[in-house]
Order: structure tokens, then C-alpha cells, then sequence
């Protein structure tokens, strides 16, 4: 059956099962007129492809992607990401799959539990420029396996490329750099029209968001690096 | 020559950014030009010889001609090699 939800400010209409519709719970929503988006699940031939994913894993990725690549035409786009909130803003470390930019997020939590830190989304936010010139974070249903993403719209304060290292060390990110990781961690769209959206996109991420590079251990000392050259609070005080 | 279809290049945060939304190539990352590349890809869109990309130099930046050729020269090598024109 067809429901409709509200993720990141956008009418969604969605027929789905298991896992994804219990994650999309917390976002029903009852409102009438013309959905946003309508989210077509390519389940079956994701499964003929990758036969060794389970049924609600293929529902899972596919409703997602499908999702992702529709938001495009809101001016808006995923980063593959673990999002934590403090001080009102959301930060979201990327990285490659099994860097450990949850156990960064997990550690920001831990150390910053008195300024209320929390996760937004622990794998694929969305991100949406605004008619108010800013870009905020949505939490979504897609946010990994069995982690509670929150309905929220934060502001976005900060993107950072996490890498492993021995020590921990943050600089702010060339344009090069960013643009590079950044294509690789976002549903890359097909055809003309979306590469130039996604583009254009980027371009305003790049120049309105502060992007960072990030080499840290797993010690709590590195929430503390990266949240002091991180931190919006800071900046605006 | 000239490139071949399906590419687009952009200005993102100050780079040359090119990306495949279609060519038939085998190119699934990004590449970044400089500015003088990047004139000589926009050159390219549409069919011209050598001779053409090196006066496009000319105008656009403040080179002498020999300069301007060996540029152009080696930049269409660059796009032999990674078969990116048609």
C-alpha cells in the first residue's frame, strides 16, 4: 500500500515493506495535493544482480537510491556520511565505507553529551539548499542498519573528509580535494541534466559550507580536535 | 577533431571540473583541467584543428605561439590517451 511521509521538507509517496517502512515510520505524514516525489523501488532486478542481498536489503537500497537521485530536482543531493548535531549545527564526516566516521560521530556524542550531541543520520543525510540561501541536513529513513534517524531539519555547519591516522590533524580541504571525495560519496546522477544539477550543486556546497580534511585515531582527543576547528559556536562567538 | 559527446565541464568552487554524463568512455571519476585546458576543451566542443587551438591560446592568454602550440600539442595528447575524443 501507498503511504505518505514528509521527508526533508518534501511530500513523499512510498509502497514499501520491512525494514525500510519501519525505519520511514517516524516520517508519516497526512497532508493532501500532489506528492513531491514517488518513490519507485527497483528491487527485483537489484536482486537478480546481487542475488547474495536479502529481499528487504534490496527494497532497503533500492527505495533509497531512487529516492536520492529524485532529490536532485529540489536542489538536493546525499552524502554518504554520518551526521552528528551540536550546538544547533550538523557536521557530517564522510569517508570511505569502514573508516570509522560512525566511531568519530559516536566519540562527538560521548565527549559533547552536555551541549546535547546527537546523531542525525549515521549514513546517508540529505542535504538541501533553501530558498534562505542555506544548506541544512534531514535526517531520513535510509541511515543505516537499525539506527534511529530523527525527523529534523539542522543547518548545516561543516563538511569533513575523515581518513585514518596516528595522530589527529584537521586543515580545511583544497577545492580539488573536496570535489574529487565529494562525487565519489553522492549518488552520482545519469544524463545531462543531472551531472549539471549535481555540479551547480556542489559549486554552492563548496563556497557556502567549510569543508575540512581530517587524519585521526580512534581517542577521544579527536572529537576535541576536530570540534574545535569544526565548531560553528566557536566561529560565531 | 573534436571531443566526444556525453561530457561536462564546469566551474566548481574555482576548479575545472569534468565529468562523463553520457560519453561513451570508460570515465567514471573526475578530471580537472587548468584554465588554459579548459579553454582548449571548450575549443574542442566543436570540430578544430590544431592550428585553431593554438590561435584560441593566442587570444585568450599572453603566450608567444610556439609556447601556445607545444600546449595545445600535449594537451591533445593528453585526450588520445585517455580516448576522449571522437
Amino acid at each position: 500500500m501507498t503511504e505518505r511521509y514528509q521527508i526533508a521538507e518534501l511530500l513523499v509517496d512510498m509502497d514499501t515493506f520491512g525494514r525500510t517502512k519501519a525505519q520511514a515510520q517516524h516520517y508519516r505524514y497526512d497532508a493532501d495535493g500532489e506528492a513531491d516525489i514517488v518513490v519507485k523501488s527497483n528491487a527485483s532486478s537489484l536482486k537478480t544482480e546481487q542475488p547474495h542481498l536479502s529481499d528487504d536489503d534490496c527494497e532497503y537500497i533500492s527505495t533509497g537510491s531512487n529516492f536520492y537521485r529524485q532529490l536532485l530536482k529540489f536542489d538536493g543531493m546525499v552524502l554518504h556520511s554520518s551526521a552528528v548535531v551540536v550546538d544547533g549545527y550538523a557536521y557530517l564526516f564522510t569517508a570511505h565505507s569502514g573508516t570509522g566516521k560512525s566511531t568519530h560521530t559516536k566519540l562527538w556524542c560521548k565527549e559533547f553529551a552536555d551541549k546535547g550531541a546527537y546523531i542525525l543520520n549515521d549514513d546517508k543525510p540529505a542535504l538541501r539548499l533553501m530558498d534562505d540561501g542555506v544548506f541544512y541536513a534531514y535526517g531520513t529513513p535510509w541511515s543505516g542498519k537499525a539506527t534511529y534517524s530523527p525527523n529534523r531539519k539542522v543547518p548545516l555547519g561543516g563538511v569533513c573528509l575523515l581518513h585514518r591516522g596516528a595522530e589527529n590533524k584537521i586543515r580545511p580541504c583544497t577545492a580539488k580535494e573536496a570535489i574529487f571525495f565529494l562525487l565519489t560519496q553522492t549518488s552520482r546522477p545519469i544524463g545531462q541534466m543531472g551531472n549539471d544539477k549535481i555540479l551547480t550543486l556542489l559549486d554552492k556546497l563548496l563556497t557556502k559550507v567549510p569543508v575540512w580534511h581530517l587524519e585521526c585515531n580512534m581517542e577521544p582527543e579527536a572529537a576535541h580536535v576536530s570540534y574545535n576547528a569544526m565548531s560553528m559556536k566557536e566561529r560565531n562567538e | 577533431m573534436e571531443l566526444k559527446k556525453g561530457f561536462i565541464m564546469r566551474q566548481v568552487a574555482g576548479e575545472y571540473v569534468v565529468v562523463n554524463a553520457g560519453a561513451n568512455v570508460d570515465l567514471n571519476g573526475v578530471i580537472t583541467l587548468n584554465a588554459t585546458a579548459a579553454a582548449l576543451w571548450t575549443r574542442l566542443e566543436n570540430p578544430a584543428t590544431m592550428e585553431e587551438l593554438t590561435q584560441t591560446l593566442l587570444a585568450e592568454f599572453e603566450v608567444d605561439e610556439a609556447t601556445a602550440a607545444q600546449a595545445a600539442a600535449s594537451f591533445v595528447e593528453m585526450l588520445k590517451e585517455r580516448d576522449l575524443l571522437a
